[in-house]
């Protein structure tokens, strides 16, 4: 995204308000020397809805996040297909694939203030005024206005993760992955991150897939179960 | 966020890498090719150097069979045996008594509040150059030294200093001690690194709800999983310890000197058919410390058999652990006795006369500051210049081949260049005065000594392991999911490297370019080999002014020595502080 | 008319002198030409920086007047440069040799002739080599009895002297046998330097001089005599000697700058030197008390010469020349003897010096330290280079275990 043109944005604006693009997973399978991690996958996840993916521990999980997102370890290898939107995203490199992540950790970057982690992902052709607009409605809609200037260190983990993810979806990606996102929060807090979240994701209309072992955290019942393959850890 | 000039540069370099290894193989895997080249060809070309005059190949001086000539006329000289002696004396003690102390400051000192004092002295502790701090430690010790001179005449009733070999003795153990003094400052840091890698206060603290003492758990948990991380920095002192010749000539016994003072007097013979006993010498000193680094390992071993079964007899308390207080005072001792020697070096330089048994010169003087201010500039200025350039490229390197070693380990791909690495520990290994002969050959024959490339090029050898070894562990460490979401947000992982990864690690990448930097100022032979007489560094000047008489200019020429790597090292603390001073999580 | 017949071959001799002193002048006009623009890289020892500024000194002299630029690498051993010379040749390197001029000794001096590791004879190139005093001071012209054949010029005179601190001494050592009981009454206040260091070398040679039943042994080659029986002596004096020395024989000082700190430090009592006003330098710099003086050995003392020399691949060859043409200058012949300077006795002859040239010598004063050149006494001479080997052989295998 921040080597994208100007064409490109406004390309890449139009279809957000155009057509909403669906995830597609077609018979997915991760092979690791020989055995599959779990059977099969093929699933269709639309603009806005979010997928939970269940499944007992070290059944791939966090694997099939990475595959997706193109971040395979090239010891696995892959058969199937990854569709975004009408892209087949097989052979192309996780820088353009559009696709965030969220991680259990916030990862936020510790030498860079709430801005310059939120302006990290925003295109180099925004001028400064652009993104300063961006990211404070942002924050607004996050309930952190004034904390733009704030040091990293000095957040609260709810806040952190709240920055975590308005930096990914401000990167505009087309999808997003999530795995485990609110382990490592409280129960309460849980609850209203997981709002926020979902709140978001419906808004920015991009498909999402959750990875997590708590069914508290599914919304909706819309949940797949993850089967074992032949592999043995 | 815009493009640096830095990043504009790798992003040419990389689509230059592309265009001749094609899109999709790794640009990376020069890097460990390119290193290994850079420093493997000048150490087997020194070695052979070196080893062909060892068998009476030296064809300038007419030798030109191959004989055992010269292995048979140094067996049989008359300094060998006792040379050895104090060799093997000095060396294994040294490291030992290191490698002791370290591990007993860390296990009973460790979290305290007196740890984080000490870890904020080695940078300064590190920074003294070896020959500066022997030196100035000289006369501390000395019979007419410091110590003695504070009680004489008054307690000790001296009118003259006594006869009492408390430095040159015959045993070394001055040599020992001096050695000790420099060793256990380096052996912490490794220490200190390699500790940031394990879970420390989970261990310690799962060791100790479970009923065990702290400096039990330290030697049933932690050190067992410490000491393989420290099994090559206690080799490279190992081999240091055998191989040293500055501190040697400053301190160590003079009949017979240590084999690597012998081999270098060999070397300088003003009969040329000396220099065939020399190689020699040097290849049985390259002999003599491979086998102690089998030696080493063979023991590290039996040791873990042998204290397996004490590991889990469960027994909670020793009264070793009560022995904290020694340990605070080793810690002490190591950090007060190098800032005397400083002390005492700033006292000469400043001295007009100062004679037995004043404790403080009775005249002061700035006259060798003033007189010798102007001249040392050029030198200092050379070093800095050779020091810098050497630590950089070997940064540059070192990030390649981590980043390299990275990307196969995802891979899981049991690269040969993986394991090859492990050669750039090859310099730490092999004693300087065993392939720095042949190097002075090979540079000649090539025409090339003398000159800036090859002088930054031979720093470059020496100072790369040390960069590596400081920087691996925590570059390793790093937590490669920043540059994941970073490559995600911003579509570049070049970006992404120079951004946020490189950004993150300013403060090791920064701390080990100190240490490197200072590794090169510590270079006296192969600047001398090298550089063919038209470099003169710091450390030459001052070298070559130990030999003479005056403290008083040697001092001053000792001190301007010590400050270019404290300068790199303050850099290197207070610059990531400068920056980053307003991130709380930076600061670690 | 007959007048003029004789004065003809007067004047065509004459004249004859005279062009072929123009020659030799126009020889050296050439030489000097050639050598502007040049830098002359000196190797030489630099542990003694009163040295490194005359030697800083003649270099700015010779840049100022002859547009030379000396450089001077500092060594702590003239071996280090032997050994680049050699790697240097070995590697064919004919020419742009990395070393234009060194200050050598003769144990340096003979090997480097003998492997053609210097330049073919050039001293007499030199206007100034005729006022070398080649009569009297026959070392400028035998090297450790090595014939010098114009292949080093002559820079300095050296004399092994004693230095001692008169407020602890009231009577210093006449000779070897009284530095014994010396050593014997003041135990641990004596020592010498470790040979194979030429000082302590120096040391071994003079007390073999004095002990040795039969001196005359020691001109001709070591393998000409017998060894065992004109060393025993010398053996049985260190085997006494030991003891009561230093440390008690079991570390030695590395060189003579070793021994003067020690002397300042008031660990030794005596110490040596070759340089017969270094007490006085020492006393200027303020290294070393007021209180030290000079002594010698009432049967003489030996003496040598040391110099500089144009290694054979040199790349700034009259550079060099003319560097070391300046350095026999009387006018830097004379600073180098100044004690407040240097102290080095000169090579040259002040019968071959003007009034003018004279008086810069005479004008020195000398320093309370320094001996008149009466009370230095006889100069011995060096013993055939061959023994120098043989003695420092001798002594590492009796003493160094």
């Amino acid at each position: 995204m921040a080597s994208g043109s100007v064409v490109q944005e406004q390309a890449v604006n139009e279809k957000l308000t155009d057509e909403t693009m669906s995830l597609i997973l077609d018979s997915l399978q991760i092979n690791l020397g020989g055995s599959e991690l779990f059977s099969p996958v093929s699933l269709t996840v639309e603009a806005g809805q979010i997928l939970t993916v269940m499944g007992p521990s070290g059944c791939g999980k966090s694997t099939l996040l990475a595959s997706i997102c193109g971040n395979l370890d090239p010891g696995f290898s892959l058969s199937g297909t990854i569709q975004l939107g009408d892209r087949i995203l097989n052979n192309i490199p996780m820088e353009q694939r559009r696709i965030g992540i969220l991680f259990q950790d916030d990862l936020l970057f510790p030498h860079l203030d709430v801005f310059g982690n939120m302006a990290f992902g925003l295109p180099s052709i925004l001028t400064m005024e652009q993104k300063r607009e961006r990211i404070n409605s942002a924050l607004a809609m996050a309930g952190l206005s004034g904390f733009e200037r704030r040091d990293i260190g000095t957040l609260s983990g709810g806040q952190k993760a709240r920055v975590s993810l308005l930096r990914s979806l401000l990167a505009e990606p087309e999808a997003i992955l999530l795995d485990e996102p609110f382990s490592k929060l409280d129960k309460q807090l849980r609850q209203n991150i997981r709002e926020f979240v979902f709140q978001q994701i419906t808004k920015l209309a991009i498909p999402a897939l959750l990875v997590t072992h708590d069914a508290d955290d599914a919304p909706e019942g819309n949940i797949l179960e993850l089967k074992n393959g032949n592999y043995h850890a | 966020m815009g493009r640096g000039i830095g990043e504009r540069l790798a992003q040419k370099i990389q689509s230059l890498t592309f265009l001749m290894v094609g899109q999709n193989r790794n640009p990376l895997q020069f890097f460990p090719y390119l290193t290994i080249a850079a420093f493997l060809a000048p150490i087997i070309l020194g070695l052979v150097g070196t080893w062909l005059p060892a068998f009476g190949y030296l064809p300038i001086i007419g030798a030109d069979d191959f004989t055992l000539q010269s292995y048979r006329e140094l067996l049989a000289h008359p300094s060998l045996p006792g040379a050895l002696r104090s060799t093997l004396i000095s060396g294994l003690s040294a490291t030992l008594i290191s490698l002791f102390l370290s591990l007993w400051i860390t296990a009973h000192l460790y979290g305290t509040a007196f740890w984080s004092f000490i870890q904020r002295t080695l940078a300064p502790l590190l920074a003294i150059p070896h020959a500066a701090f022997a030196l100035g430690l000289t006369f501390l010790i000395a019979p007419s030294g410091w110590l003695i001179r504070l009680f004489s005449p008054g307690l000790t009733g001296f009118v003259f200093p006594p006869d009492w070999a408390t430095t040159r003795d015959p045993l070394a153990i001055s040599l020992t001690i001096t050695m000790i003094f420099k060793e256990v400052p380096f052996l912490l840091l490794m220490t200190i690194g390699a500790l940031n890698q394990l879970d420390i206060k989970r261990t310690v603290w799962v060791g100790r709800s479970l009923g065990f003492q702290k400096f039990k758990v330290w030697m049933r948990l932690v050190i067992p999983q410490l000491y393989p991380m420290l099994r090559l920095p206690v080799l490279a002192v190992l081999a240091y310890s055998l191989s040293v010749v500055d501190l040697a000539l400053i301190i160590g016994p003079s009949l017979p000197p240590p084999l690597a003072v012998l081999i270098d007097r060999w070397f300088n013979d003003p009969d040329l058919s000396m220099r065939l006993i020399g190689a020699a010498g040097a290849t049985l000193l390259f002999i003599v410390i491979t086998f102690f680094i089998g030696v080493f390992i063979v023991v590290e071993h039996v040791v873990a058999m042998l204290t397996r079964p004490r590991l889990l007899n469960g027994l909670r308390h020793s009264w070793w652990g009560q022995m904290k207080s020694t340990a605070t005072l080793a810690a002490v001792t190591v950090i007060t006795t190098t800032g005397l020697s400083l002390f005492l070096l700033s006292l000469w330089s400043v001295a007009k006369n100062w004679r037995f048994p004043d404790a403080l010169p009775r005249h002061l003087s700035l006259f060798y500051w003033t007189k010798s201010l102007p001249l040392i500039v050029e030198p200092f200025l050379t070093a800095a210049a050779v020091g810098l350039s050497s630590a950089v490229i070997a940064i540059i390197l070192v990030l390649g081949c981590l980043e390299n070693e990275l990307h196969l380990s995802r891979s899981k791909i049991d690269s040969i260049s993986q394991k090859s690495i492990l050669i750039i520990y090859l310099p730490l290994l092999i004693p300087q005065i065993g392939f720095l002969f042949g190097i002075q050959t090979i540079v000649t024959n090539l025409h090339i000594e003398g000159s800036w490339f090859s002088l930054i090029w031979v720093h470059l050898v020496f100072v790369l392991p040390y960069i590596f070894l400081t920087l691996a562990t925590t570059y390793r460490n790093y937590d490669q999911r920043y540059v994941q979401v970073a490559t995600i947000l911003s579509g570049s992982s070049l970006h992404s490297f120079f951004r946020v990864k490189v950004v993150m690690l300013t403060k090791p990448i920064l701390f080990s370019l100190a240490v490197g930097f200072a590794v090169s100022i510590a270079q006296y032979l192969p600047t001398l080999y090298v550089g063919a007489g038209r470099f003169a560094t710091i450390t030459t000047e001052t070298v070559s002014l130990a030999s003479g008489s005056d403290r008083r200019v040697i001092a001053v020429y000792a001190l301007c020595q010590f400050l270019l790597p404290f300068l790199v090292y303050s850099l290197a603390i207070w610059l990531p502080a400068l920056l980053f001073r307003n991130r709380q999580l930076m600061k670690n | 008319m007959l007048k003029t017949i004789f004065l003809l071959p007067v004047f065509i001799f004459c004249s004859f002198l005279f062009s072929a002193d123009q020659a030799q002048s126009s020889d050296w006009e050439k030489i000097m030409q050639k050598a502007r623009g040049q830098t002359v890289y000196f190797n030489g020892w630099g542990g003694s920086d009163p040295i490194n500024d005359y030697i800083r000194w003649a270099g700015d002299q010779v840049k100022k007047r002859y547009q030379v630029e000396v450089k001077h690498v500092k060594v702590s051993d003239i071996g280090e440069v032997v050994s680049r010379i050699l790697a240097e040749k070995s590697g064919g390197r004919e020419h742009g040799g990395s070393v234009d001029l060194m200050w050598i000794n003769g144990e340096n001096f003979s090997t480097m002739k003998r492997n053609n590791l210097l330049q073919p004879p050039y001293s007499q190139l030199l206007p100034h080599l005729s006022l070398v005093d080649t009569e009297n001071k026959k070392s400028t012209l035998y090297d450790f009895t090595v014939p010098v054949d114009n292949m080093e010029v002559p820079w300095g005179m050296a004399q092994l002297v004693f230095l001692y601190d008169k407020e602890h001494i009231k009577t210093h050592p006449k000779n070897m046998g009284e530095l014994l009981s010396f050593a014997e009454t003041h135990p641990g206040r004596v020592s010498y330097p470790l040979p194979p260091n030429f000082h302590g070398t120096t040391f071994l040679k003079q007390a073999l001089i004095e002990l040795t039943p039969d001196r005359k042994q020691l001109s001709r080659p070591v393998s000409e005599s017998d060894f065992d029986l004109v060393t025993t002596p010398l053996w049985d004096y260190l085997d006494k000697l030991h003891p009561h020395m230093w440390r008690k024989g079991t570390s030695f000082p590395a060189n003579g700058s070793e021994m003067k700190q020690l002397l300042n430090d008031g660990e030794l009592f005596i110490a040596l030197s070759f340089n017969p006003a270094e007490a006085s330098n020492g006393i200027a710099t303020g290294e070393l008390p007021e209180s030290i003086r000079t002594y010698v050995h009432d049967s003489g003392t030996i003496g040598n010469s040391h110099f500089v020399a144009i290694p054979f691949n040199a790349s700034a060859r009259e550079g060099a020349l003319v560097f070391a043409n300046f350095l026999l200058s009387p006018e830097a012949q004379a600073r180098k003897s100044d004690p407040a300077i240097w102290g080095d006795p000169t090579v040259l002859s002040m019968d071959k010096l003007n009034r003018e040239e004279k008086n810069m010598f005479q004008s020195i004063p000398q320093g309370v330290a320094t001996l008149s050149p009466e009370a230095l006494g006889t100069v011995l001479l060096e013993p055939h280079a061959s023994w120098v080997e043989a003695l420092e052989k001798g002594w590492l295998k009796r003493y160094s275990r």
